[in-house]
């Protein structure tokens, strides 16, 4: 039987029910009206949120244009090379990866730790380049276990290949990661960091040409980081061809016959002023930078004492000794302090200013003319110039044919030597100019100095008669459509009469060809003209010279200046020999192998 | 038997069902991407509480209401000893491993409290000190039990005895004040010393999510992302950007809701919305028995109102992280078989007043 059990009254009961559907209603609308707002009135903005999420843009890198010689064949091209990349999004914990990871990925923990400092203010969705040129047995492992490593990932990326090697690795110069810095200075452009970019040589002068356009994937990715799905996919464009004026067959005859020296050797075409071929020697090989560069090696490299990434060709500075008598001999012609026919005696030494100067040769060469002064590299003749004529005007006319002056010729870095004025020497050394200091730069010596790649443009100026060429290394660049650009050639009038020129080259004939201190350079049928100069690192009065002369170190450097064939010529040339001994017997015979080669296609 | 399916409330009784129906099917797409089944599981779970659900049913309230101080004694006791050397889970200790399933004996304690509550009310006309220190014990003593585990939600749901408590009893206004007092205390002290670096975490990254967004604000933001580009109709059943690609957290459990609102939109939630609202309706009117039945029905699901709204709010990040599931409707064993047991009590006691002997 029922019995109501209850204390609380009908009225008591149906007030409780009637507030807590009250309640009930309120929290049931509240909530509906919250959800609404969110979903409804705000959805816009949690869906472009939500897009946001999902949808990440990944830049595609532009593979560098191909650089070819003058027929085309690759000397810079690039192969696909695996990139592992490290993303912190997905690192709940470094220590974990390092310790983890490391030991089962082989990789070095202090590589991780010093990459991740230095991408620190990136955001953490920003991939780290960790290690290039990843074998392909660690792709595969990384690659089937991608659930185990979420935080790795594997990308396929174009890396730089020359296949030439170390050949014409001062040509090209080479490529590797830019630096903070390096990117900072080129904010404005499309560069982010991790980056390659041109560091010295042909890569970073076309550097813009070269690198191309990045794409940029758009995808849809999971928390995880794995794609689920391509949304859009822009190609990237690979940057312009450079078809350079270098013919790699004779660039790698050159270092191949030059592999036993140290200095610098430059081709031109006199046609076009450009380089058929540029060798600096100690040489590198630029591939060392695309693939994995540990600070070890890198230290390695530039410590290197004999500094193998110093170009020597544009960038050694020398004084040019004997090859300099030829610039001399132009200046006194066309200020005619000489003639053609003037003739001057020498008996080994000249007194001047209560000094004596000595000729190379001490039983001296007797009378003789500006002609055969050259021909015998007599010093005794340029004395006596070098009493006459004001060092100014010497300097001018070294400077009219490109000495002291950048060459402006397309390669990075190109130094400026000196060519020494009375201005200079006040304003730089706040000293008097001694006309003493004048003998001693009327043979080349003193404070002149040069870069190998000017006396080429000096050499080339005497060969065309007074046109001076712009010396260049881009023949033409192909751009994106296809379109080849050639090189527009250029040449600058000397103010010096072409007669005088005419002298000088007789002079030059003779030292190769008429038993000069150039004969080891002769070619028969090739009338090659050229000037030795030997420039002694320590003085002949030196008591110990003889014994000290025989280490390397104290060798005099060689020079061999020389242009063929002496009528519309075609090809200038300088061979430069550091600590190589005597010009006639070490750099002229190397010209001599090579003119051969260019002319007789001997090898 | 005529009278019983006359007089059992189907309607409450489909919804009941119906909410962890949708439930197993909004937990499929959320664990979609998952090693687990955890569809299957809960199917099994459902079934295991309907069974669970008809035992119960058979039961005489007056046998019930019994029995329910000494299983109320039981579970404590059960608990304290889990505490002192429960098995270590997941740096918590609410599981009891019994075979093939880890039961939550936190989730099963609300009932014998709940009769308690129900029993202690129905004697007393007024809350003074006495019977407020009376019925704060009865909760407290669960309510700590279950926070040093630590399971601060679980714990937390506990409270809402106590409100329904002062709603349906005229209270003292100096108790009322001095519970207030209390309250602030107890969360100072609990802030203190209590509360783990990481629970402050959860409270602190409530205030401004996004300021740790990669890490307990995380879970908050992408929860409002996946709700808020649901939009009014969602984007499709398995067509949620972020709980297919794994941005939602948790999200077979606590944030089951986020898969619903993102897939289903503005009209599922609705939809869940409109269940719940039946259901509580439902079980707030009915002709009972007794003063002990009646305060039973509005203490037992006045807990679920109070999960369901803490969860929903939690959500679109309006309360803090608790840690706690939608009630009948999120992944998770224990808790729809305390659900449906603590229910079934209360269909029995809506049929009492027509159905005498059976």
């Amino acid at each position: 039987m029922y019995i109501e059990k209850r204390k609380l009254s009908r009225t008591e009961i149906s007030r409780i029910e009637t507030s807590a559907n009250i309640i009930l209603a309120v929290i049931f609308i509240a909530l509906l009206f919250a959800y609404w707002s969110i979903q409804v009135l705000r959805n816009r903005y949690y869906t472009d949120l939500a897009s946001q999420n999902i949808i990440k843009s990944v830049e595609i890198k532009a593979p560098r244009g191909l650089i070819l010689d003058i027929h085309h064949k690759r000397m810079a091209e690039n192969k696909l090379n695996f990139t592992l990349f490290l993303n912190r999004e997905y690192c709940e914990n470094v220590q974990r990866i390092i310790n983890h990871d490391c030991s089962v990925l082989g990789l070095k923990k202090e590589d991780i730790l010093k990459k991740i400092e230095k991408y620190k203010n990136y955001p953490s969705s920003f991939m780290i380049p960790i290690e290039k040129c990843l074998p392909l047995e660690k792709v595969i492992y990384i690659e089937s276990r991608s659930d185990e490593f979420p935080e790795f990932k594997i990308e396929i990326e174009p890396a730089r290949a020359y296949p030439y090697g170390e050949v014409g690795s001062h040509i090209l110069g080479y490529i590797s990661e830019l630096t903070l810095d390096e990117l900072n200075e080129m904010k404005s452009q499309d560069y982010a960091l991790g980056d390659q970019g041109g560091k010295s040589g042909i890569e970073k002068q076309y550097e813009e040409r070269l690198r191309g356009t990045k794409g940029v994937r758009r995808a849809a990715r999971d928390n995880l980081g794995r794609i689920r799905e391509i949304i859009s996919e822009e190609g990237s464009i690979i940057g312009e061809t450079l078809v350079l004026t270098i013919d790699i067959e004779l660039q790698k005859f050159v270092e191949e016959i030059f592999k036993e020296h140290f200095g610098a050797i430059g081709i031109v075409d006199l046609k076009t002023g450009g380089l058929l071929a540029m060798a600096s020697r100690p040489n590198f090989n630029p591939e060392f930078f695309s693939g994995v560069l540990d600070a070890d090696n890198w230290n390695a490299l530039v410590k290197n004492p004999d500094k193998p990434l110093h170009n020597k060709f544009l960038q050694g500075i020398y004084s040019p000794g004997s090859t300099f008598k030829v610039v001399v001999a132009l200046a006194a012609l066309q200020e005619k302090e000489v003639d053609a026919t003037s003739i001057s005696l020498c008996t080994g030494n000249l007194k001047i200013y209560d000094k004596t100067f000595h000729c190379w040769n001490s039983a001296g060469h007797g009378p003789l003319d500006v002609v055969d002064a050259i021909k015998n590299s007599c010093n005794v003749y340029f004395y006596r110039i070098g009493k006459k004529m004001d060092i100014d005007v010497i300097s001018k006319y070294a400077q009219m044919l490109g000495l002291g002056n950048y060459t402006h010729i397309d390669l990075p870095n190109e130094k400026r030597g000196l060519v020494p004025t009375k201005e200079w020497k006040s304003h730089v050394k706040k000293e008097k100019w001694f006309p003493g200091e004048t003998i001693s730069v009327s043979i080349g010596g003193g404070s002149l100095h040069i870069t190998p790649i000017q006396s080429l443009q000096m050499v080339s100026t005497i060969a065309l008669r007074g046109r001076k060429p712009k010396l260049h290394f881009l023949k033409s660049y192909i751009d994106s459509k296809g379109v080849e650009h050639p090189f527009t050639t250029e040449f600058e009038e000397v103010s010096i009469e072409k007669i005088h020129f005419e002298t000088v080259i007789e002079g030059m004939y003779k030292v190769v060809n008429e038993s000069g201190t150039g004969l080891a350079a002769k070619v028969p049928g090739l009338d090659i003209c050229g000037k030795t100069g030997t420039q002694q690192i320590i003085s002949k009065e030196n008591p110990n010279y003889s014994k000290l002369v025989k280490q390397k170190k104290y060798k005099p450097h060689a020079w061999f200046i020389s242009f063929a064939p002496r009528h519309d010529p075609k090809i200038a040339m300088v061979v430069f020999v550091e600590h190589g001994g005597d010009a006639g017997e070490i750099a002229a015979p190397l010209a001599s192998v090579i003119y051969k080669r260019i002319f007789m296609n001997k090898q | 038997m005529k009278d019983i399916l006359r007089y059992f409330d189907k309607t409450a009784f489909f919804v009941l069902v119906a909410i962890p129906t949708f439930g197993i099917l909004v937990i499929y797409s959320a664990s979609n991407q998952m090693a687990t089944s955890y569809w299957s599981k809960q199917l099994l779970w459902l079934l295991l509480a309907l069974i669970v659900f008809f035992v119960v049913f058979r039961i005489k309230t007056d046998v019930i209401l019994r029995f329910s101080i000494p299983i109320y004694i039981a579970l404590a006791v059960l608990l304290a000893i889990q505490l002192a050397a429960g098995e270590l889970v997941a740096g918590t200790k609410s599981w009891i491993k019994t075979g093939f399933f880890n039961i939550q004996v936190s989730e099963f304690i609300k009932i014998p409290a709940a009769l308690f509550m129900a029993k202690t009310l129905a004697k007393i006309p007024e809350i003074q000190w006495k019977e407020f220190i009376q019925l704060s014990a009865i909760i407290g003593v669960p309510f700590f039990l279950i926070a040093l585990q630590p399971d601060l939600g679980t714990a937390f749901m506990l409270v809402s005895f106590f409100i329904a408590a002062l709603m349906l009893k005229k209270i003292k206004w100096l108790v009322l004040v001095v519970f207030f007092i209390g309250i602030a205390a107890s969360f100072y002290i609990g802030w203190t010393y209590l509360l783990k670096p990481y629970q402050q975490d959860r409270l602190v990254s409530f205030i401004d999510p996004s300021k740790y967004q990669k890490s307990i604000g995380y879970q908050v933001v992408q929860s409002k992302i996946a709700v808020g580009s649901g939009g009014l109709t969602g984007k499709g059943y398995l067509g949620g950007t972020q709980s297919q690609y794994q941005f939602l957290p948790t999200r077979h459990t606590d944030f089951i809701a986020s898969v619903l609102g993102e897939e289903l939109g503005f009209l599922g939630i609705s939809f869940l919305f409109l269940l719940f609202f039946i259901l509580l309706y439902r079980q707030f009117n009915f002709k009972s028995q007794s003063d002990e039945e009646f305060y039973f029905a509005y203490m037992f699901n006045s807990i679920i109102l109070f999960q369901f709204m803490v969860n929903i709010m939690m959500v679109i990040g309006f309360v803090p992280i608790l840690g706690v599931p939608l009630p009948l409707f999120s992944y998770g064993g224990s808790s729809l078989l305390a659900f449906f047991t603590g229910e079934a009590i209360i269909f029995k006691m809506k049929i009492n007043s027509f159905v005498y002997e059976y």
